[in-house]
């Protein structure tokens, strides 16, 4: 309950900053909305139907009213309601973002895991140095290079695309995506996740599991793997609320109507409505998560404690 | 043989006859034009959109009065729903439109299973919409101050909160369901093309009524096509509307042998020949470029980045794109770009260097401009895909003189020398300052884009040859915006496209009055809006011409803008498609295209 009645001031902290930053950075959206030429008059029509001429109380007031009511109204540039934005494109998002996910967290832990084990032979140094030029590329290098090979030289994949079907969707646009997603976080993970593997093989109860007689397959998979899971799984989840958030690079360039795309056109056009609803919805998911892996992590280790 | 069987056979035989032809029909694949838009829609209804995309899919949907001859150069009116061009009172005050009878809106829920002719009402209800302060219509200004009582109409609903669409306005009037008076305020002889705009098109009130908030994603019109599928942001799927009452594509070509090649290819065709358009909307270049080199896509005409991939120095296609049988097309965009100066004394509570009519200010201006390069702008960051603006009113609007020569040349040497005789004088570290001695900075406004890092770049480059010191000043869009309607950037470099093909346009920019709304530079010259408003009073024609030149000659005098430059619109078209021009103003040509079979298919 006490973690819970955190998550209140945190909030407080991230509602206060958005306005400020919108308010005082942003710019005035009357000025975007008002088409090419208007005169004051006009201009202070549309800030009076935004309610940007409210003093700032009232606007922080009705703010914190569409947090309570999760209703943050429409766009101020398509006039789609927000919730519909959020139930029509973070299917999109999530058809990409989750088997991204699991598929790079797979290969991930294993590569790490192996070369954790062949810690300083030559397959170690060469996955070591291919992630360190890896993780050293832009993604959008990956992008340009992945859609004009892959999809473009050899037609395995569409360039981009986005059909009707769920299953469409998955198999046939958003794989060159996956591809590109996953390649792209492979190098930093497998070099994260082989740091925690090194310090579990490093650690006691490895080196007395081995004077057991366990095998190193035991070892490995059941002692080793099962302590390092717990930053791993630290990790994965710190990247979960990133999925509200999509992945823009990606999704603009394979035509994908997800969330990421739909922030930056919210930015783009100054829609505090979009804006203020995803940077509420990625500060609650990161609450809850972090909640939620130190739940996790008793569950994997019962030697934590909650307190 | 019995009877029965006789029969049996027979009406086998003649199944089988008719359907052998409609088993060859359906063998035939729609004919789905694909194409791209480079930007997010923001909806479809008329009076809320402000972008050029969903003005195309807007045109695609609904009917405006008037259109536009799809081959005739300067662009030409036609009629559209109406039956012919506007009786126009000779005062200019009054218009007449005759609707023309049978056309029916696409059939929709909002009509209860009614079909729904589309009448002057109609035409009379979407004008009225504009003026609803509700809607913030961002091309109200097209109509604002215009027609005879709605002004008032809606400065009532500004304090009743309600716009009284009801309401009798003396300015537009329906004498009958195919007639519609409008009566103008000010003489105006070029209202028309307001009326061919594509957001002028016609809605029903019951499908407005009907969908509300939502209308913009529900449009309900008459024209060609309908909206079939629509994931926002993404892709917009239209059909043929099946009840659309056709047109005959009947154009006259003129010299230009692609438009003969055209006129014989679809002269006589009844309209639309497709039956459907897919908009994938691409915001990355090389997405679209490569989606189109794999045959994905059928017209692409936003590849300014990659024109060199395509294209020869000379603006003609590379042999290998010819072989492939690639069609390109090639237009000047009816727009400007320019350069600014805030011609005001001041800018806040600060001296403005650049402001005033003094000599020594208008020799700065003059100076600045003459310092700058602009064949280097196309060069270099046009890639050579746009050509030396040198008249406010850019080629192929009503009102272009490509016989004025410019006062302003490209001449550092010269600009030193201006700027040495009017006393700013170099300091040590070898920037010059005010003939009073006050510091010299210039401070240009700009957005923090990739693009417009290259513009700064190139203003500092050109300010430095003349020893000006130059601070650019990072806005993001909206901020700069409302700087610029209050007059408080020093300089900026703007675009303007026309809104419609003619020289009123684009004059507009310039003239006093319109300082806080459009006018970006603040020019107030009593000069130059004397002649301003005797050229609203004027058709185009040699009397405005003049005017144009004489106004044109004033604004180089005071030295308010440098023009740049126009683009060039390069269109790539796949072999199959047929008929495809790009129009100066038509947003989408769509209606006018057909596709020939796949081959092999």
């Amino acid at each position: 309950m006490r973690r819970l009645w955190q998550f209140v001031p945190t909030l407080l902290g991230v509602v206060l900053l958005v306005f400020f930053l919108f308010n005082f950075v942003g710019g005035d959206p009357a000025y975007l909305l008002a088409g090419k030429i208007s005169n004051p008059a006009q201009i202070e029509n549309i800030r009076r139907q935004l309610g940007v001429d409210q003093p700032y109380a009232v606007q922080l007031w009705i703010f914190v009213k569409q947090i309570a009511s999760g209703d943050f109204g429409a766009s101020w540039s398509t006039n789609e309601r927000v919730s519909e934005i959020f139930a029509t494109r973070l299917g999109p998002s999530l058809t990409v973002l989750v088997p991204l996910l699991a598929i790079s967290t797979l290969l991930a832990m294993a590569a790490a895991m192996l070369v954790a084990y062949l810690r300083g032979s030559l397959t170690d140094r060469a996955i070591m140095v291919g992630c360190t030029v890896g993780q050293s590329i832009s993604i959008l290098v990956y992008i340009l290079v992945f859609q004009y090979v892959l999809a473009y030289q050899l037609g395995w994949f569409p360039v981009q695309g986005w059909g009707i079907t769920f299953a469409e969707n998955l198999l046939r646009y958003s794989v060159l995506a996956i591809i590109v997603g996953v390649a792209v976080s492979l190098a930093p993970d497998i070099r994260l996740y082989r740091s925690f593997f090194l310090d579990e093989i490093s650690q006691d109860y490895v080196r007395t599991a081995r004077a057991k007689g366990l095998s190193e397959h035991r070892v490995m998979w059941v002692h080793v793997l099962r302590n390092a899971a717990i930053p791993i799984v630290t990790n994965i989840l710190l990247q979960l609320p990133g999925l509200l958030a999509g992945a823009f690079l990606i999704e603009r360039f394979f035509g994908i109507p997800g969330i990421g795309r739909e922030v930056i056109l919210a930015v783009e056009r100054s829609d505090f409505p979009v804006i203020k609803a995803v940077t509420v919805y990625v500060a609650v998911a990161t609450m809850i998560v972090n909640l939620a892996a130190d739940l996790l992590y008793k569950a994997i280790d019962p030697r934590v404690q909650l307190k | 043989m019995s009877l029965g069987s006789h029969w049996r056979r027979s009406a086998a035989s003649a199944i089988l006859l008719l359907a052998v032809p409609a088993a060859l029909q359906a063998a035939d694949p729609p004919k789905i034009l694909r194409v791209t838009f480079q930007a997010a829609e923001t909806g479809f209804d008329p009076v809320r959109v402000s972008d050029y995309y969903s003005g195309a899919i807007i045109e695609a949907i609904f009917d405006t009065l008037l259109t536009y001859d799809y081959l005739a150069r300067p662009a030409k009116l036609v009629a559209n729903a109406a039956e012919s061009l506007p009786e126009i009172s000779p005062d200019g005050r009054s218009y007449v439109f005759k609707i023309r009878k049978g056309i029916y809106f696409a059939d929709d829920p909002a009509f209860k299973g009614r079909k729904r002719e589309l009448t002057a009402l109609d035409y009379a209800y979407s004008l009225k919409r504009f003026y609803d302060p509700r809607h913030r219509s961002p091309y109200a200004f097209l109509f604002t101050g215009k027609i005879v009582g709605l002004d008032e109409l809606a400065e009532q609903a500004k304090a009743s909160g309600n716009f009284d669409y009801d309401a009798p306005v003396a300015g537009l009037q329906t004498p009958d369901r195919h007639t519609l008076v409008i009566r103008l305020k000010q003489p105006d002889l070029n209202f028309s093309y307001v009326l061919a705009f594509p957001l002028s098109g016609a809605v029903a009130r019951e499908a407005i009524e009907a969908y509300g908030e939502e209308s913009p994603s529900h449009p309900v019109g008459s024209g060609p096509f309908l909206l079939k599928r629509y994931t926002r942001s993404s892709k917009i799927v239209l059909a043929a509307n099946p009840g659309y009452r056709g047109k005959l594509w009947d154009f006259v070509p003129g010299d230009d042998p692609r438009q003969r090649e055209i006129a014989s290819q679809m002269q006589g065709k009844r309209l639309p020949r497709l039956d459907g358009v897919e908009v994938s909307i691409m915001e990355e270049t090389q997405s679209r470029w490569l989606a189109f080199e794999r045959g994905e896509t059928d017209i692409e005409y936003q590849l300014w980045d990659v024109a060199p991939t395509f294209m020869t120095d000379d603006g003609k296609l590379r042999p290998e794109f010819v072989r492939r049988g690639i069609q390109l097309d090639r237009t000047i965009d009816p727009e400007i770009t320019y350069l600014y100066f805030n011609m005001q004394e001041r800018i806040g509570d600060s001296p403005n260097p650049v402001g005033g009519f003094g000599k020594e200010r208008i020799a700065l201006r003059r100076a600045i401009a003459m310092s700058y390069k602009v064949d280097d702008q196309i060069r270099i960051i046009r890639k050579g895909q746009a050509v030396r603006a040198l008249y406010p009113v850019p080629p192929g609007v009503a009102g272009h003189d490509p016989r004025y020569r410019s006062l302003i040349p490209y001449d550092p040497r010269a600009a030193n020398a201006l700027l040495e005789k009017f006393g700013y004088r170099k300091g040590a570290d070898g920037y010059r300052r005010q003939p009073d001695g006050a510091p010299l900075v210039i401070r240009n406004a700009s957005t923090p884009t990739e693009r417009d890092r290259q513009f700064d770049e190139l203003l500092k480059r050109s300010l430095d040859s003349i020893g000006v010191r130059l601070e650019i000043q990072k806005e993001r869009f909206p901020e700069l915006l409302k700087l610029e309607k209050q007059c408080r950037h020093m300089t900026r470099m703007a675009a303007w496209i026309a809104d419609y093909p003619d020289g009123d346009n684009f004059m507009q920019l310039l003239y006093g009055p319109n300082t806080h709304e459009s006018n970006n530079a603040c020019y107030r010259s009593k000069e130059f809006d004397l002649r301003y408003e005797k050229s609203r009073r004027l058709a185009d024609g040699p009397e405005r011409d003049r005017l144009y030149h004489e106004m044109t000659r004033l604004m180089e005098l005071d030295t308010v803008w440098l023009l740049l430059d126009s683009r060039i619109r390069n269109a790539l078209q796949q072999p199959r498609v047929v008929g495809f021009t790009k129009h100066p103003v038509l947003h989408a040509e769509w209606l006018y295209l057909d596709l020939a079979p796949r081959s092999g298919g």
